[in-house]
């Protein structure tokens, strides 16, 4: 992955876990966040794939 | 309070009825100017959750129903169609509906069948009978199923069969058997005594095991009688998702009182929805807000709940859904939902029965979701941490778990807005009609 920076804080983004809730439920997902400040980046592959994934299964009926 | 038309349970002619509210239950109230006067109790202990039930409608004043073959009245699309296979069973169960009305059907006359069925969009198959594996061609019936392009094939049985022949379940599911739904009455033999009349619990878990190894998905049918099985809920409920993931649900029908059953009903051997909701709630500690009732057909007709089995229990996904807006029952006047997300998610009913090509994306959303839940993947990828984001999504594939209940309707409470409502569907005699009404009229 190439270098993500923090446009808040200006340090590189480091590998974490971070944890969701949706709908009353709690799942975690390892994701770039910052060591500063803690704000996270959802790519846009994360966001179309396994939280589309997880959205469309909670969700349909 | 309510009214609408009935039958008389004696003679069998239409005449008018009302639900009434007496203390904290709703019962179904009709006079038959020959044979009196009728009461039946239809809502137990919860009168103003009944009260928030919306989209009744009033009699057409047509032939409904003894004219039935579905007509412009009707209300609902088929979600699901029975076929009839034989009349025929391994079983002499002390309560059944069918009770020797089926026919038996050629495999040429159903390969026909399937194709119609398919040229009309009604996809989703249910075999039923009598005992339909007691047919020595029900490989090749299945087979013809599939060949004919329905799209789930769902197996109706008592699981004798898949009990004792090993090879059956492999060979079912190899000919394009999609899952079953097997009779389940309970996790001991006192109950299957009463029920069906010999002890059969043994058999019941060889048929989940033969059906787990052909990865055949299989839910769990119980017929509820009270003080027969009612007490025993929540040890069906903790068998099944002990079972999980060959077993992918559990669905519940309260005893109705059509074809053949010990005596005729009084109020205390009525097993209401409201009952079964409580029931579920104090046995297995699954709370109300996990259930819904039905949107598709009429909420007084039944309920779905569905879940995961994660490692550590079973987790709602139903509960954190938006609560219906509108129901279904209300939108088919404008021409139907449309299989909106006006009620949580998908939905098979679209338009009335006239329209029913436009409403194939609804439909196919709706087989999605059953999908989803009861065909068993081809393989179960292991999750190391199922609370994980790709995890979770796995994991309903392959724990997906379902408890849906089907409230049938007999001579004594049946209601014809129910009727026109109604989206599980029958095949008999060259006519398709809502399953319930089938049994009734006979």
């Amino acid at each position: 992955m190439s270098e993500i920076v923090c446009t808040k804080c200006g340090v590189p983004l480091v590998m974490q876990n971070a944890r969701f809730g949706y709908l009353g439920h709690e799942l975690h997902a390892d994701v770039p966040r910052c060591p500063k400040c803690g704000q996270i980046y959802l790519s846009e592959e994360l966001v179309n794939t396994k939280v589309a994934s997880v959205e469309a299964s909670v969700e349909d009926k | 309070m309510r009214s609408t038309h009935s039958i008389c349970p004696v003679c069998m002619r239409k005449i008018p009825a009302k639900y009434t509210l007496r203390g904290k239950n709703v019962y179904f109230d009709k006079t038959c100017p020959e044979h009196g006067d009728f009461s039946t109790i239809v809502w137990r202990n919860d009168t103003a959750g009944w009260l928030k039930f919306k989209g009744w409608h009033a009699d057409p004043d047509d032939e409904c129903p003894h004219q039935c073959g579905l007509c412009l009245s009707h209300r609902q699309n088929t979600c699901c169609i029975e076929v009839e296979l034989t009349k025929r069973c391994n079983l002499k169960c002390p309560y059944c509906l069918e009770n020797g009305i089926a026919g038996e059907p050629g495999l040429d006359e159903l390969r026909e069948l399937f194709k119609r069925f398919v040229a009309e969009k009604r996809t989703f198959i249910h075999l039923t009978g009598g005992e339909p594996t007691v047919r020595d061609d029900i490989v090749e019936i299945v087979k013809a199923a599939k060949d004919a392009g329905c799209e789930y094939i769902q197996l109706n049985s008592n699981g004798v069969r898949l009990a004792e022949d090993e090879t059956l379940a492999k060979v079912l599911a190899d000919a394009g058997l999609s899952f079953v739904f097997m009779q389940f009455d309970g996790t001991n033999d006192e109950i299957y005594l009463k029920t069906r009349g010999e002890r059969l619990l043994e058999k019941k878990k060889k048929a989940i095991e033969n059906c787990a190894k052909a990865r055949l998905g299989v839910s769990l049918v119980p017929t509820l009688v009270p003080g027969v099985n009612t007490d025993n809920i929540g040890e069906i409920i903790r068998f099944a998702i002990d079972a999980s993931p060959a077993v992918r649900g559990v669905h519940f029908q309260p005893v109705s009182y059509f074809g053949r059953y010990p005596k005729p009903p009084k109020d205390e051997m009525r097993f209401t929805l409201p009952e079964l909701v409580e029931a579920i709630r104090v046995q297995a500690g699954i709370e109300p807000d996990c259930l819904r009732y039905s949107t598709c057909d009429h909420p007084m007709c039944g309920f779905h709940g569905d879940f995961v089995v994660m490692p550590d229990g079973l987790i709602s996904l139903t509960r954190g859904q938006p609560e219906a807006v509108d129901t279904c029952l209300e939108k088919v006047d404008a021409g139907g939902c449309g299989g909106d997300d006006s009620h949580g998610g998908g939905c098979c009913c679209g338009a009335p029965v006239t329209s029913l090509p436009e409403t194939m994306e609804a439909v196919e959303k709706n087989r999605r979701f059953v999908g989803r839940r009861w065909l068993r993947p081809d393989e179960d990828k292991p999750t190391e941490d199922a609370y994980s984001l790709e995890g979770f999504a796995e994991r309903i594939k392959t724990h997906g778990f379902t408890i849906t209940s089907m409230a049938f309707q007999d001579a004594y409470n049946v209601d014809t807005d129910r009727l026109r409502h109604c989206s599980l569907h029958i095949y008999a005699n060259g006519r398709i009609m809502p399953f319930c009404l089938r049994y009734i009229l006979r």
